[in-house]
């Protein structure tokens, strides 16, 4: 059955993808409302870190929940989260396709 | 100018997106593409940003109703993700033509998945909002894992080529053939979409793709528009959005063959 009751790992795992978008969105509001007074490259930075952390969400939610099920010892579905978190960073370690 | 236009046209899909439970990806690239100028490579990475950052947003909300099947969502993800990283490696062989024409069929798709269920997409999930401490689901036990592995590849092979979401596609395959209830379908389709999209994004990125002066505006007008539509969603007529929604999808599906055609003729 895979429909199992475990509010404990659902909060946890809610939590990571909370942080993440209401922090990236406060973090991009930042460098927009920056960008309308500060012409340079200051606030096109803070957007870019805004942007970076927002990609860099969902890879933590794997992390997360990959960490959860291990310590679970629910080995498949641990073996399956490093599986997904392999494939995430395929796009890092290899190139980067036709330009 | 185009930073306010920006924020203005995300509000708005995700406005849409979280009115009628389609991502507002599907809206975003072709108008991105068609409408502001921007290349198309850089509309998908900048639409990819703002469909990781409702998923996040929304599938927070989902899994504290405990309407999310994680282990369900993460097997998927071994596929999406994979097709997601593959196409997004080979936009690059794709032309624009190709591209355009894959969009307007996706749109037309998505369209006729609305229209078939005649606007009854709002009242279904609209269980899981009324119910917010002990959400009933009945017990299920997914089946057809191959066949829901195989959608998912073909989901997150779009994702990374249209920058879009695919929900359309994978909900009614978890709902339909591996007999998972709708409203756990929804919810764990929506938290394997931000997976699926930084699959991609990650490529797009390091290519130069992603323009953090298109993504960012974007990211931020969805956010808002978002949790603005997820507020209002209980007050609002969802018919006619509905039919807002699906009239905008048919316009941009014929701005784009129109956009084909010209260049063919």
């Amino acid at each position: 059955m895979s429909q199992v009751r475990e509010p404990e790992f659902d909060r946890i795992v809610a939590w990571v993808l909370r942080i993440g978008a209401f922090g990236c969105f406060f973090i991009m509001l930042a460098g927009l409302i920056d960008g309308l007074f500060v012409h340079g490259h200051i606030p096109v930075d803070i957007e870019r870190a805004g942007v970076l952390l927002m990609l860099a969400t969902p890879v933590v939610r794997v992390i997360v929940a990959c960490f959860l099920f291990f310590q679970e010892k629910d080995w498949k579905y641990g073996w399956i989260s490093l599986g997904v978190l392999v494939i995430l960073m395929l796009g890092l370690v290899f190139g980067i396709g036709e330009h | 100018m185009v930073t306010v236009l920006l924020v203005i046209l995300g509000f708005f899909a995700g406005f849409l997106g979280a009115l009628t439970g389609i991502g507002g990806g599907v809206l975003l690239t072709p108008i991105l593409a068609l409408h502001f100028g921007i290349p198309i490579r850089q509309a998908i990475g900048a639409s990819l940003v703002a469909v990781i950052t409702t998923s996040a947003a929304s599938s927070s909300v989902h899994l504290q109703r405990h309407t999310t099947d994680i282990r369900l969502g993460m097997t998927l993800e071994l596929a999406t993700a994979f097709g997601a990283a593959v196409t997004a490696y080979l936009v690059g062989y794709f032309n624009r033509n190709a591209l355009e024409g894959l969009f307007a069929g996706f749109l037309l798709y998505s369209a006729i998945t609305i229209l078939s269920k005649r606007g009854k997409v709002k009242p279904l999930e609209d269980e899981s909002v009324l119910i917010v401490d002990e959400t009933v689901i009945p017990p299920y036990e997914p089946k057809r894992y191959p066949l829901g592995l195989a959608a998912s590849l073909v989901a997150g092979a779009l994702s990374g080529l249209l920058g879009i979401g695919g929900g359309p596609i994978k909900v009614p395959v978890m709902y339909i053939f591996m007999n998972v209830p709708l409203m756990v379908a929804t919810a764990t389709s929506n938290f394997m979409i931000g997976v699926t999209a930084a699959a991609s994004a990650i490529v797009y990125y390091r290519r130069g793709d992603i323009l953090v002066q298109y993504a960012a505006p974007l990211a931020v007008g969805v956010f808002l528009g978002s949790l603005l539509g997820a507020r209002m969603a209980p007050r609002i007529h969802t018919k006619v959005v509905v039919y807002l929604l699906v009239g905008v999808m048919f316009y941009l599906a014929g701005h784009l063959i129109l956009h084909l055609l010209r260049g063919w003729l």
